[in-house]
């Protein structure tokens, strides 16, 4: 892959609409993220934080509207992403969704022996790497029902690293995690967002989180069902104009 | 004046008791005893009812509770339906007498709102037409077949992304660790049909023919059916567990993300292992069959072996009769794999819905493996092949 332009958005969400079925989740969702950036996608509980983060790792077709990463489009209009373009992206799901079936090195290989041209002992060296990488050395043999929730996040995290991804997306970190551990988890974002220049999307309603890792972030409404505000956390939580936006940074519930 | 309520009772301080005191003006409601959800308390709702109804002057009803009263949010519901009585009867309430969390509870549950009309119809979703979920169902099950045959061809031309290991893995799950299991049906099912064969034979002197009967039953009709369903109840129901609860676990879709898809890494070989493991059971269960035949025909019927091997091998004139079973066990391999399969990648998001498909990957796998095989007898007469 080509180096990218750095002043160039990594990805360009632009008129987005998403639903299930005949209901609507979300509506002309435009908003970028550029490169080396955190991007926080907050608001309330249904507001369709997961759905869009879907839909941007290829797992829901947009009704319209068009996504790109570095400008190439990946829902090309037909029923199927481009799986080149999503090979670029990491995802850690909310559970970890590990393999039941493999061992964490099982895991972290697969996607490596399914799409590099390593040999096997250099697979298994750079596998080894990655899960040291998010502090598991010495798990590799373990079954994912044998890991703790907080394990099981950091052990999604090597298996979304294995193919190096330009960018990485978040489903709750930090969901389910006690303040330690979700603390832990922040720093490892923050660590591979500077050594390894990665772009993060993270998916979160954790205040302190977001105020600990996010550049930049978009709020989504339920009830507008769409983007309600966007900027850095700090500016939103000071002077946004819409209440919502304080209300949520605040926790508080007068309108 | 007071009204006991309880008159002619045992006073227990656990139980619960409601005694009504009239005052200058004002009724006070005497509370005491266990006011929680150990006892029933629609017979003091019942008794107060009563004693309402013969109100005829608009008063005040206050609250008193004895040192011994405790209470729960049953007793907050009680509280409730008896205001709902007085107020009636035109009388009021004095709420200030209770204890404060008592009192905000009721207050609270008075203007709590409901959910949102609109709200509550969208995550319920709207509801199909039964036309539109069968034409859904029939896409959907269009859908696996084109997929399962595209990615088919693209392992034929050696660009997929099953893997070997995961092959060998299904045929030792469903071939392998299904040989004990077979071995019990088929025997007992060889046994059972010389059992019943001999008796009706005999009645024509004509018991030795009890090897054919059971060598052309087994190859043709109970070797493979039997398998099939083995096959559907183990191999079939448990694809649909696994996939199903993958997807459950969002393991599917982190399959996805990566760019490969659910049927060419998961499905492919699974339903390629019982395609192959299935012909080979039947074989097996063929020969463990006249086994169970032989045990009778050599332990009951006292021929020798020699000769019931001999009456055996002429029953089988050519070895179509073996392949036709074959050919038929290969399809009910396809369609329990496919069925099995098929049910996980489509079960739903909750643990029901998992359930409903390995219930009925099993049920739609015993269908279709009867039907092929009503097909597959007509299609052999009518070709001549019987």
């Amino acid at each position: 892959m080509s180096a990218p332009d750095p002043s160039e958005p990594v990805i360009e969400v632009s008129d987005l609409c998403l639903s299930y079925g005949s209901s609507t989740i979300l509506k002309n969702v435009t908003f970028s993220v550029e490169q080396g950036q955190c991007l926080a996608v907050m608001g309330g509980s249904g507001c369709g934080k997961s759905t869009l983060l879907r839909s941007m790792v290829g797992l829901l077709r947009p009704r319209s509207g068009q996504i790109t990463v570095h400008g190439s489009a990946l829902w090309d209009g037909c029923h199927e992403p481009d799986w080149g373009i999503l090979r670029n992206l990491g995802v850690l799901f909310q559970s970890g969704a590990l393999w039941s079936s493999m061992n964490l090195l099982e895991n972290v290989s697969l996607p490596l022996e399914t799409f590099s041209g390593l040999s096997a002992p250099e697979i298994k060296e750079l596998a080894m790497y990655k899960i040291g990488l998010v502090g598991l050395r010495g798990a590799e043999s373990l079954y994912p029902s044998q890991l703790s929730g907080g394990m099981k996040k950091r052990a999604g995290i090597a298996r979304a690293l294995a193919l190096d991804p330009k960018v990485l997306f978040f489903d709750e970190p930090s969901a389910g995690l006690d303040p330690v551990n979700s603390r832990k988890l922040d720093e490892l974002i923050l660590d591979l967002k500077q050594n390894l220049g990665l772009t993060f999307v993270v998916v979160s309603h954790e205040i302190e989180s977001i105020f600990a890792i996010a550049d930049n972030g978009i709020f989504l409404d339920a009830n507008s069902r769409s983007i309600l505000a966007n900027g850095h956390p700090q500016t939103l939580r000071e002077n946004s104009p819409v209440s919502e936006v304080r209300n949520f940074f605040a926790r508080s519930l007068t309108d | 004046m007071s009204t006991d309520l309880n008159s002619g009772k045992t006073i227990k301080p656990i139980r619960p008791l409601l005694k009504i005191e009239e005052g200058d003006g004002f009724y006070s409601l005497l509370f005491s005893g266990d006011w929680t959800i150990r006892h029933p308390k629609g017979d003091r709702l019942s008794e107060f009812d009563s004693f309402a109804g013969q109100l005829s002057d608009k008063n005040t009803f206050r609250f008193q509770l004895s040192d011994d009263f405790t209470w729960d949010t049953s007793f907050l519901l009680f509280i409730q339906n008896i205001e709902q009585k007085i107020s009636t009867h035109g009388a009021g309430v004095d709420f200030s007498s209770l204890p404060e969390g008592l009192a905000n509870l009721l207050e609270k549950n008075k203007s709590n709102e409901s959910l949102e009309h609109g709200r509550v119809e969208a995550l319920s979703g709207a509801e199909d037409s039964v036309f539109e979920q069968i034409l859904l169902n029939f896409l959907r099950v269009a859908e696996f077949w084109g997929k399962w045959m595209i990615f088919l061809w693209g392992l034929i031309r050696g660009k997929s992304f099953a893997r070997g290991r995961d092959f060998l893995v299904a045929c030792r799950d469903c071939g392998a660790s299904a040989l004990p299991i077979v071995t019990l049906i088929s025997y007992l099912t060889g046994l059972t049909m010389a059992f019943v064969g001999s008796v009706q034979l005999e009645k024509f002197n004509a018991t030795i023919y009890t090897a054919d009967l059971v060598c052309l039953a087994m190859v043709r009709e109970m070797g493979p059916l039997m398998v099939a369903i083995v096959m559907a109840g183990r191999t079939g129901a448990s694809f649909a567990a696994e996939i199903g609860s993958m997807k459950l676990n969002e393991e599917v879709d982190s399959l996805r993300t990566l760019g490969i898809p659910a049927i060419d890494f998961l499905v492919l070989p699974r339903t390629l292992a019982l395609f192959l493991m299935t012909p080979l059971l039947t074989l097996y269960a063929d020969i463990v069959g006249i086994m169970g035949g032989l045990t009778v025909g050599t332990q009951v019927m006292g021929f020798s072996a020699l000769h019931y091997f001999e009456q055996t091998q002429s029953a089988l004139l050519s070895m179509w009769e073996i392949y036709s079973g074959l050919w038929k066990s290969l399809a009910f391999g396809l369609i329990v794999g496919l069925v099995g399969c098929y049910k996980g990648i489509n079960s739903g998001n909750s643990s029901i819905s998992l359930g409903k498909s390995v219930t009925s990957s099993v049920v739609v796998s015993i269908t279709l493996i009867v039907i092929a095989d009503a097909l597959f007898e007509l299609a052999y007469s009518y070709l001549g092949l019987r």
